[in-house]
């Protein structure tokens, strides 16, 4: 038998990014130019900006799945501080809109650091994780590697709470996968719930959410979650059709941001929904062969934090738009309007690649 | 180098298996969402996006007796501005101000008002809303609609009624019909965004509007007019508070006039008319002498111009009772033949009052009628032989008589607000209350009541439902709808209504109710004249009831003259307003002079002899 050594790369995936890049570009302009038109007189101005981002981020993501991937190793620590820093940063230095500081002004661009930050502690734990592999059963190695991890959660919790949970599911799936035990993370699970509650406890406008959740037609702060019910509901088993919502017609706002999937599911029905779901289940079913198949452990993480990453926004956001969880601000991979996270998921994107062109395999 | 060990697979498998596991039950709340609870969110989406606007359906006419149009509608336009939508504003407001007669100021304020829609003027004449359309300006909008109009003013005003804001009925014959005149307003549905600007070229959804029924009625435009001027020459003459006036055809019930005057104009039914002003005034200034200055004579209450308002509209006819007084004995005398305690032979005699227990009860001449039979009794008017019709019936058998001839239940005409007769309470009628009853005296009835028992009475003793609606029919003129109305029959023997007939026609031709004589034709009549309460007041009603052929009654007239200024006798002043009437509507009605082809084949035959 005759071995040849063939250099993979994973095509699949990079045709889904790509769909998904497109269709969310196509379902982002039919939901936002009502809005354009109103607010900026122009319908594509939401949409002009998006396909900058994505030009920006295809571009990004296709030189960073030529460089090896152990580039980025060294890193890891400048990684880590950098994103600290710039997420310290915009709590003073940022701009205010609606209420939260969230983007930081550079020249002309602005850009939410909370999203560097996801990226960088997929690097930053890949890395540290990486250092002591046989270290990983001990309760002791997993607790050290959390309180590391605590610092850039509660940074970026203090604006972002939504964004703070993701980051802290990262942590918990890296840590989760590279530990060969079970047990402990059933008592940590139980312990997070616990936490949890004591959190939701301690604030009435924490109670407020979950009351709002249980019934969004009695107060008045349920509005957006009611309007996107209406949207959902509205869209029936093939919905109405793209581009003929009308709950996007101002009913739920900002209809282009983390509502956007009530509108695809006006638009496109439960059909529409149900396939937008099963692209994202493609996408992540991508990740976790390549993952299986990385060459090292470290590449192995790395895809597991984007995988984790990928999973936790796609399903919170399509939870908190059907009103399944209380409400918490989640945007929707690739389809949301917002360019950093945009722009940075597509990087992912070619972390994931690139490990991907370190598979090795046999061929006859 | 670490190598990526069998663990981490397994565990970035079970991973994969809980997102999947995860996801299947997100996709179970979409299905739950999207096919269970569609119909109910979609419904909740569409009630929020839809805007309802009514189209205004045309309210049926009411047409007379002749064809004429009493009640119509007339096209008046909205003047509004979308502010969104405008470009030349100075060029709208100077438009705007010329073509509607508001000032600069005014038209400003509402054209720079920031707001989706804003009304400028409503209830613009057609033609000005025609001429601000034909500017084609951008922004302005002008809406047409529909609003009740009444080509004659103030003619039978309390009969026909008006409308209110809704075109809705308020009074009168607008409100009994509401149902039939009304229609049914047209809907245009169209689609709104959030800030409830409406959606082009979104399919909008009409239903068209079903226009109201024309309300054809009995009465005659021309017999209400003749009826009308005779009125208001006695209210200025003898300066009366107000006249009444029924023309009714005694056979079938319908009404053919129906006057109350004042009257109001029905086009501007919320300004008080000349009349009430006055009496406003007076009391304005009564007021100021007791009162502070705060009063001034131009202001009012809400409260007490609602008052007069209604005061003003109510028709005198149907809403208000009065003491009948001598036409009354019209229906005593009825009972009486009928019961057959009296014939017309009988004879009686006056001294000039009646003794009926401890009470002496004065006839009208003092002087008293002496002897007289009952035809001359009748023709006299004279009260103590109706006081005697009324001892010889017994409480008893007056009771059944006024139970039988209508008197104690509504006549049920086809107008609102119709009084109910106040009468005594059997069981407490003691001789005095029967002897007042039989002249007409001591119990309250409406002028309506009256002039229907009368009719029934004279007819051959078919109780009649007085109305106005004939038919129901659409604009087209098909009939949709024949009203009907209850007859009841034999209230009296046709013998009894004869002879009732022919003494009524005595009446006229040489009793009290001379004045209503027209050489050539043959009129039944009676006069009344009654003292309204308080006595002290000495405010008197007179009135007559006069039908025609005697015979063969095709017409009857009831004229009330309320509170006249000197000569107040019924037979003096009520009398010749009925004969008025008839002169004028008899040979329109196409009776003929009969009477005057008998006097010439007398004459002839006087020859002979």
């Amino acid at each position: 038998m005759k071995e040849k050594r063939v250099r993979y790369y994973d095509y699949s995936l990079l045709f889904i990014v790509i769909f998904l890049v497109c269709f969310g570009l196509v379902v982002l302009y039919s939901t936002s130019s009502y809005n354009g038109q109103v607010k900026f007189g122009d319908a594509a101005y939401y949409l002009k900006k998006q396909v900058f981002a994505a030009g920006l981020g295809l571009a990004a993501m296709l030189v960073v799945s030529r460089i090896d991937y152990h580039f980025w190793k060294p890193f890891w620590l400048l990684a880590y501080v950098t994103a600290f820093g710039l997420c310290t940063l915009v709590l003073f230095k940022g701009e205010e809109i609606k209420g939260s500081r969230r983007w930081l002004e550079i020249g002309p661009l602005s850009m939410q650091p909370s999203e560097v930050a996801k990226i960088a502690i997929i690097i930053f734990l890949a890395t540290i994780i990486c250092k002591m592999p046989k270290k990983m059963g001990k309760l002791s190695t997993i607790v050290k590697v959390m309180v590391m991890v605590l610092p850039m959660v509660v940074i970026v919790a203090v604006e972002n709470l939504s964004t703070a949970i993701i980051i802290l599911g990262i942590a918990i799936a890296l840590v989760f996968v590279s530990s060969p035990k079970y047990m402990q993370f059933v008592v940590m699970g139980g312990l997070v719930v616990a936490v949890g509650a004591v959190f939701i406890l301690a604030a009435s406008y924490r109670m407020d959410r979950l009351k709002i959740w249980l019934e969004p037609e009695k107060y008045e702060k349920g509005y957006q979650t009611l309007q996107g019910l209406y949207a959902i509901g509205s869209g029936g088993l093939f919905g109405k059709g793209l581009g003929a919502s009308m709950q996007k017609l101002g009913f739920v706002p900002e209809a282009q941001n983390d509502m956007i999937f009530s509108i695809i599911c006006e638009e496109l029905g439960l059909f529409g929904a149900i396939c937008v779901i099963l692209l994202f289940l493609l996408l992540i079913w991508r990740f976790m062969v390549i993952a299986n198949n990385a060459p090292d452990l470290y590449g192995a993480l790395i895809v597991t934090g984007v995988m984790a990453h990928m999973a936790i926004q796609v399903i919170l956001n399509i939870a908190v738009v059907t009103n399944s969880i209380p409400n918490t601000g989640i945007s929707l991979p690739f389809i949301s309007y917002g360019g950093t996270s945009i722009l940075f998921l597509l990087a992912e994107m070619g972390l994931a690649l690139s490990v991907s062109r370190g598979i090795k395999f046999d061929m006859d | 180098m670490q190598r990526n060990k069998t663990y981490n697979r397994k565990k970035i498998m079970l991973i994969f298996v809980a997102i999947c596991a995860v996801s299947l039950l997100l996709g179970g709340r979409l299905v739950y969402l999207m096919v269970f609870c569609s119909e109910y969110y979609g419904q909740k989406a569409e009630n929020l996006h839809e805007r309802e606007r009514d189209i205004k359906a045309a309210r049926g006419k009411i047409i007379d007796a002749t064809g004429t149009v009493l009640a119509t509608n007339r096209t008046v336009c909205t003047i509004s501005v979308i502010h969104s939508q405008l470009e030349d504003k100075e060029k709208v407001i100077q438009v705007l101000c010329k073509e509607l007669g508001l000032s600069e100021e005014t038209v400003r304020k509402r054209v720079e008002k920031v707001s989706a829609i804003e009304r400028v003027k409503s209830n613009v004449d057609k033609e000005t809303g025609d001429k601000i359309r034909s500017y084609n300006l951008a922004g302005v909008k002008v809406d047409e609609d529909y609003k009740r109009y009444y080509p004659y003013d103030s003619l039978a005003s309390k009969v026909l009624g008006f409308t209110g804001g809704d075109n809705q009925g308020i009074i009168g014959l607008e409100v009994k019909y509401e149902e039939y005149l009304k229609g049914i307003n047209g809907k245009i549905l169209t689609l709104t965004d959030a800030r409830g600007v409406e959606i082009e070229n979104a399919g909008e959804r009409r239903a068209e509007p079903v226009d109201g029924y024309n309300l054809h009625i009995s009465l005659d435009y021309n017999i209400q007019m003749y009826a009308q001027q005779a009125a208001l020459k006695v209210l200025e003459s003898k300066e009366a508070d107000s006249v009444s006036v029924i023309v009714m055809n005694p056979q079938n019930g319908e009404i053919m006039a129906m006057v109350n005057v004042p009257e109001f104009n029905l086009n501007d039914p919320f300004t008080l008319n000349n009349i009430e002003k006055q009496e406003i005034e007076g009391q304005e200034e009564q007021e100021e002498g007791t009162q502070s200055q705060e009063t001034s004579a131009g202001e009012m209450t809400e409260e007490k111009k609602q008052e007069l308002l209604n005061q003003m509209w109510r028709n005198q006819c149907i809403n208000d009772t009065y003491e009948p007084g001598s036409t009354f004995k019209i229906i005593t005398a009825s009972a009486a033949l009928e019961q057959k305690v009296v014939s017309l032979s009988d004879s009686f005699f006056c001294p000039g009052y009646k003794m009926v227990e401890d009470r002496r009860i004065r006839c009208h001449k003092v002087a008293g009628h002496g002897a007289e039979d009952f035809t001359q009794g009748i023709m006299n008017s004279c009260n103590p032989v109706f006081i005697e019709l009324g001892l010889r019936l017994g409480i008893d058998h007056m009771y059944h008589y006024f139970e039988q001839f209508g008197l104690l239940s509504k006549t049920h005409i086809d107008l609102p607000g119709e009084a109910a007769t106040i009468m005594h309470k059997k069981e407490n009628m003691g001789q005095v209350e029967l002897a007042t009853v039989s002249f007409g005296q001591s119990f309250q009835i409406t002028p309506i009541q009256l002039a229907t028992t009368v009719s029934s009475l004279i007819n051959g003793g078919n109780r009649v439902t007085p109305h106005f609606g004939v038919s129901i029919r659409d604009s087209q003129g098909n009939l949709i709808k024949e009203l009907e109305y209850d007859t009841q029959k034999d209230i009296v023997s046709p013998e009894t209504s004869q002879t009732l007939r022919s003494l009524l026609e005595k009446v006229v031709s040489e009793g009290s109710g001379k004045k209503a004589y027209i050489e050539g034709f043959s009129i039944g009549g009676k006069t009344a004249t009654s003292q309204t309460l308080p006595r002290s007041a000495h405010r008197y009603i007179s009135s007559f009831i006069g039908f025609s052929p005697a015979e063969n009654p095709q017409v009857l007239a009831l004229v009330i003259i309320n509170n006249p200024q000197g000569v107040y006798y019924g037979g003096t002043i009520a009398a010749p307003v009925v004969q008025e009437i008839f002169s004028n509507i008899l040979p329109y009605l196409g009776i003929e002079r009969e009477a005057l082809l008998e006097e010439k084949e007398g004459e002839k035959s006087q020859i002979e002899e």
